[in-house]
């Protein structure tokens, strides 16, 4: 998670609940993506892995669950780097 | 996974930014936050659509480099797909 960086010290006596707001808007928007992302790899791999529901998950689809979990990780953090150097300077 | 801070500057929202660097009036936080916001749900996106076009077999202990290629690929012509179609609509204007 992203370290909380402080604001330069700030003679104003709003400064503490403006880091506070701050940090709570930082957590939200994180809360937010985390959430999406546990939706989507779910999504995902229920898909892949999950092709002929029966009465259990077998080991199989247990197995292929965990990987496509890494996969997809993965998979972001290749479009995430493709992207960023994708950027306008 | 989630894009960072590129520096540890968020100055107080609804304060003046003093160091000039953007030269405005500084609700800076809260582009910085936008932004990032925008980047994250993009790759998002991207990462869910090119995941089924580039992925097509059961989940291995790790990715081919064919499909490794076909996800960077992806990004990069969904990008300019993005362009293109922009300046074909600034052309219709």
């Amino acid at each position: 998670m992203d370290p909380f960086s402080s604001p330069p010290p700030s003679g104003s006596g709003l400064g503490v609940s403006n880091e506070v707001m701050m940090g709570q808007v930082k957590q939200q928007l994180a809360q937010a993506y985390a959430e999406e992302f546990f939706g989507t790899v779910r999504d995902k791999c229920f898909s892949k892995c999950v092709t002929k529901p029966s009465s259990s998950l077998s080991g199989g689809e247990s197995s292929c669950i965990s990987r496509c979990v890494e996969r997809y990780i993965e998979a972001t953090g290749i479009i995430s780097r493709a992207v960023i150097s994708s950027l306008p300077r | 996974m989630l894009v960072q801070d590129a520096e540890a500057r968020s100055p107080l929202p609804g304060s003046p930014h003093r160091s000039g660097s953007s030269g405005r009036g500084c609700y800076c936080f809260f582009d910085q936050e936008k932004q990032k916001a925008v980047l994250n749900e993009l790759v998002g996106k991207l990462t869910d659509v090119c995941w089924d076009k580039c992925i097509t077999s059961t989940p291995g202990s790790k990715l081919s480099s064919s499909e490794s290629s076909c996800l960077t690929y992806c990004a990069q012509r969904f990008l300019e797909t993005s362009s293109l179609i922009l300046r074909r609509f600034q052309n219709l204007q």
